[in-house]
């Protein structure tokens, strides 16, 4: 809708130049894609499958049951043993499977029990498993992807209402500005954590998953935007009583396009200095709601789910190792994109982010 | 595995007393701590309070006064001489006992809100005396408690009870037949705000009559095989205790202990707010010296220790704060993980370990699907779910063979077996032929079964077990190769509780406790009366769980509960299950045919360490801690010493 004004480009080559927070935002951004196709790097179904000289190609869509390989059961085909099949029986049929050949439902029982299997190259199970042998590196990719779009639809939300209610509030101002002030007062004051809690316990199971998503990230939603609308009705109010605000007015500009050109195209720097922490804290906020069974619903690989998990299970110390590795670092690399936003839209140019 | 038990009131949800401990926190805020003195009462007898006697005047049929003349002098006496000593004559006596509860109790009343959670068993099932004891190797057997002798009546339906006049409460009066009377005064009552006990008392009785102070005959509605335990579980209510019981019974003796028959009480000052309770023996317990009491109750005193989580209770335990672990049982992951050899406490040897394999009815572990729901309602669908659900996996991966399938609705009566039916096994081709009748015939392409208006073989499994969550996992796994999607809804036990209560879940997963009983009852949770009011309606708040309202076998469940031999109770109950199997609605687990437990080598036992019924390690107090022990192998310990590592099986009474 906007230009980036030049300040903002300039800001914008400053961050390209802090090369610890630019690198790692190429390397979040890459995972991120990376875990969009996380079916065809880690899943139970296999890329490719040679049969009987015809190519299949199971990653997407329907299941395939295993009656189409000459299996004797009708359910979903068990491509791996598939795999082992083929490769004894050395008839010119192959299967592909992706690298780590696991789902992140699936359960891999072995040795006769339900255990959890520690890392080894040898069963595929690079991260281990957890008790119920379900692959830790396919719940941690699938957690990423799950957490990641979470937290970037939550941040996306939470900065359209923060925006336009702050901006609402800081432009218009008088009796509009005064309620919605004392409305935001008394909405910070509802116990967050309790509204979860009873809005998770009451909405029954058989309700889709995606809606009960959706409805766990609306209530996060609903109770984050109020803290950063303060920020940007304040950025609103120093700016509108700045000259060339005037200027435009008396030009006789409406308000929407004095909002939208003039104002936020200013006001943008607040907002974005604060955008990986928002990021940061969606994902604090869902692990931590997950680890408390209060988040997303099960079986969803999770990572609250999986530190609950590896603390109840601490002689399998590869769960919660791994599980705490990859928030810590994915942490990490949001706060040194963070950190370098910060500086690069720094308005005092010399200082530097210690 | 095991949960703890809940006293007499079998067919209870087994995790209500997990619910009641959850719902505690917020009760400990709202009731106050129990910073109460002594309660002031008489010490002395006294006769009955007026009301009562108005209320025994209003049913002239239930209550009875008669002359020792009337009691028929043709009956055959017992006093149970026979019968083996209950606990080992090596027994030794004092020292304290140290355990853990999960949480700090919310009343010390044995009856009313709250009185069913976890701590009862402490103060009064696992303390108190009854009528009449059953041996724990013979249930059958009898000994005698606060009655020395009894007898059968001619009717067939009444015992005659002859009190012990050595019996006293632990304040010292005596126990007189006025205060089985009173019982039902106060048990019957609205102030003990407990409907459960009100309809017991009204109806699991027909009639009391006192022949003089020690004598009194309590009769039942129908003749019973199980008559003497029946009768027994009448207990005597101190009348002067209650002197002022009232309207407000439930808040003035909140922090009370009754004067107690048994061993232990507590004392205001055993009581530290939300930490823990201290229980002590009672100073000259009348029972002593009496033949099935003296070798057990042996410790002075039991600390229970409030502990929340399981992983602080362990680490507790392996350092010696707690004597025991898992009284009622360990589960396999805890047990494999947390007590296998390599542990330092273990392979020390100062930790031992046992087995124990026991005889007593099985909790009801299974699925109950609701058949009021729609798809469900279809016995064809049903009947495929139990094709397509696969405990025997889990049995066998998750729980590494320790537990095995449950077969029946109603396992482990020794007396009432069920030869002829066995769960059915986990077989995809089964199950889609099943799933076919029902006209879902095709799969859909994420491999579920649908019909031809499109419904899906989809359904939510409900449950406050979190602990199992495992288990289901694998359930819900397997079922899919089988066309079928199980959805897991694992809730906060009190809200699962309630869902189920109000027949709103499509499936729900637990178990029902039973008690030690000689056959199982199929009233409670399979007669329509559970099911639905006479209007139809559904009636909430029961254990029929699967809505089941099948007119044959509710007319066959009627016969059952009116039986009064054990061969028509058994083909009655072979009936009733076999109907059950072709009804498919419940869908059986597993079941544990033992219990395990981690106590420290002081901690001694009686050579089969427990009796066959036993279900929990702790059950009629046989141990004893032996304080010498205590202190050598801690010093021992200390010095890196070490002894042999115990991990003892006791298989006597293992069923084949």
């Amino acid at each position: 809708m906007f230009r980036p004004s030049p300040l903002t480009q300039k800001r914008l080559r400053r961050f390209r130049s802090i090369k610890r927070g630019w690198w790692s935002f190429i390397f979040l951004v890459f995972l991120y894609v990376l875990s969009l196709v996380a079916e065809l790097l880690v899943h139970h179904r296999a890329l490719v499958v040679k049969y009987e000289g015809q190519l299949h190609f199971p990653t997407y869509g329907a299941i395939i049951p295993g009656t189409e390989f000459g299996e004797k059961y009708a359910y979903e085909t068990d491509y791996r043993a598939l795999r082992d099949r083929f490769r004894t029986e050395a008839g010119g049929n192959w299967v592909l499977m992706p690298p780590v050949p696991y789902g992140p439902l699936e359960n891999d029982l072995r040795d006769g029990l339900v255990h959890p299997l520690a890392p080894s190259w040898a069963t595929g199970h690079w991260l281990g498993t957890d008790p119920t042998g379900r692959d830790v590196l396919a719940r941690l990719f699938y957690g990423f992807r799950i957490v990641m779009t979470f937290a970037l639809v939550f941040t996306v939300a939470v900065y359209v209402l923060a925006t336009a209610i702050g901006c609402a509030m800081g432009y218009f101002g008088g009796g509009f500005d005064l309620i919605g002030q004392r409305v935001i007062e008394i909405w910070q004051n509802i116990p967050f954590l309790y509204i979860v809690i009873i809005a998770v316990t009451l909405v029954p199971a058989d309700v889709a998953m995606s809606v009960r998503v959706g409805l766990l990230l609306l209530i996060l939603v609903a109770f984050s935007w109020a803290g950063d609308s303060a920020f940007l009705r304040t950025a609103t109010l120093k700016e509108k009583s700045r000259d060339y605000v005037a200027a435009v007015r008396l030009l006789g500009a409406s308000p929407a396009r004095i909002i939208f050109r003039h104002i936020l195209p200013n006001t943008v720097a607040t907002l974005v200095t604060f955008l990986p922490f928002t990021v940061a804290g969606a994902i604090n906020s869902l692990t931590a709601l997950d680890f408390l069974n209060f988040g997303l619903p099960r079986p969803m690989p999770s990572w609250g789910e999986m530190l609950e998990i590896g603390l109840g299970a601490t002689h399998a110390w590869w769960i919660v190792t791994f599980t705490f590795l990859a928030i810590t670092v994915v942490l990490l690399l949001v706060t040194f994109v963070g950190e370098a936003i910060r500086e690069a839209f720094d308005p005092r140019r010399f200082t530097t982010y210690q | 595995m095991s949960t703890p038990t809940t006293g007499t009131r079998p067919l209870r949800p087994a995790w209500l007393s997990w619910l009641l401990l959850a719902a505690g926190l917020c009760a400990l805020a709202g009731c106050g701590a129990p910073t109460e003195k002594p309660l002031a009462y008489p010490k002395e007898r006294v006769p009955l309070p007026e009301e009562a006697m108005e209320f025994f005047r209003s049913e002239p049929e239930f209550f009875a006064w008669s002359t020792p003349a009337d009691i028929p002098s043709s009956l055959e006496w017992k006093n149970g001489d026979e019968v083996p000593e209950y606990g080992s004559p090596q027994a030794v006596k004092g020292g304290t006992f140290y355990y853990l509860i999960p949480d700090f109790p919310r009343t010390l009343r044995f009856v009313g809100p709250d009185a069913n959670g976890a701590f009862r068993n402490y103060i009064f099932d696992n303390n108190t005396a009854l009528l009449v004891g059953a041996h724990p190797d013979n249930p059958e057997h009898y000994f005698p408690s606060l009655a020395k002798e009894w007898a059968i009546g001619p009717d067939g339906r009444t015992v005659f009870f002859r009190l012990d006049p050595d019996a006293t409460y632990s304040d010292g009066v005596p126990i007189r037949a006025d205060d089985y009377l009173f019982c039902f005064y106060f048990m019957r009552s609205p102030h003990i705000v407990d409907p459960w006990y009100n309809d017991a008392y009204k109806t699991k009785i027909s009639r009391i009559t006192k022949y003089d102070d020690l004598t009194i005959s309590i009769t039942l509605p129908e003749n019973k095989p199980d008559l003497l335990y029946r009768t027994s579980l009448v207990r005597p209510v101190p009348v002067h205790f209650y002197r002022d019981f009232a309207e407000d019974y439930v808040r003035h003796y909140q922090w009370h202990m009754e004067p107690t028959t048994g061993a232990y009480q507590v004392q205001p000052e055993g009581i530290e707010k939300g930490r823990g309770v201290t229980m002590t023996k009672v100073p000259n317990w009348w029972a002593a010296n009496k033949k099935h009491f003296r070798y057990r109750y042996n410790p002075d005193r039991l600390n229970f220790r409030v502990v929340r989580d399981r992983d602080k209770v362990i680490a507790l335990f392996k350092n010696g704060e707690l004597d025991m672990y898992g009284a009622t049982g360990i589960i396999p992951d805890v047990w494999y993980n947390k007590f296998s050899d390599a542990e330092p406490a273990v392979a020390s040897g100062g930790i031992a370990r046992s087995t124990f394999y026991n005889q007593v009815p099985r909790p009801s572990w299974g699925m109950s699907i609701n058949s009021m729901m729609p798809v469900l309602n279809d016995r064809h669908v049903r009947q495929g779910l139990q094709f397509a659900t696969n405990w025997d996996l889990v049995c066998e991966k998750v729980f590494r063979g320790d537990a095995q399938r449950m077969q029946t609705t109603s396992d482990g009566y020794v007396a009432v077996t069920f030869p002829d039916v066995k769960a059915r096994p986990f077989d995809p081709v089964q199950a889609a032929a099943a799933f076919a009748q029902a006209g879902f015939t095709e799969r859909g392409p994420d491999g579920i079964f649908r019909n031809a208006a499109g419904q899906r073989l989809s359904f939510t499994i409900t449950t406050g077990y979190k602990r199992l969550a495992e288990g289901l996992t694998i359930i819900q796994q397997e079922a899919r190769k089988a066309g079928v999607e199980y959805k897991l809804e694992i809730l906060e036990s009190t809200a699962a509780w309630k869902k189920i209560d109000e027949k709103k879940h499509e499936i729900s997963f637990g178990a029902k406790n039973t008690s030690v009983e000689l056959y199982p009852r199929y009233w409670e949770t399979f007669h329509g009366a559970n099911a639905f009011k006479p209007d139809g309606s559904v009636q909430t708040e029961t254990n029929n769980e699967t809505q089941t309202n099948d007119p044959h076998l509710n007319a066959l469940i009627t016969e059952y509960d009116r039986a009064s031999t054990m061969p028509d109770i058994v083909r009655l109950a072979r009936e009733i299950v076999a109907s059950l199997h072709e009804d498919a609605a419940f869908i059986p687990a597993f079941t544990e045919p033992f219990f395990r437990t981690a106590y420290w080598r002081w901690v001694e036992w009686p050579e089969g360490f427990q009796g066959k019924t036993a279900r929990a390690a702790d059950e009629g107090m046989v141990f004893w801690i032996d304080t010498a022990t205590r202190d050598t192998t801690r010093a021992a310990l200390r010095q890196g010493q070490s002894f042999p590592v115990q991990n003892h099986i006791f298989d006597q009474f293992q069923s084949p």
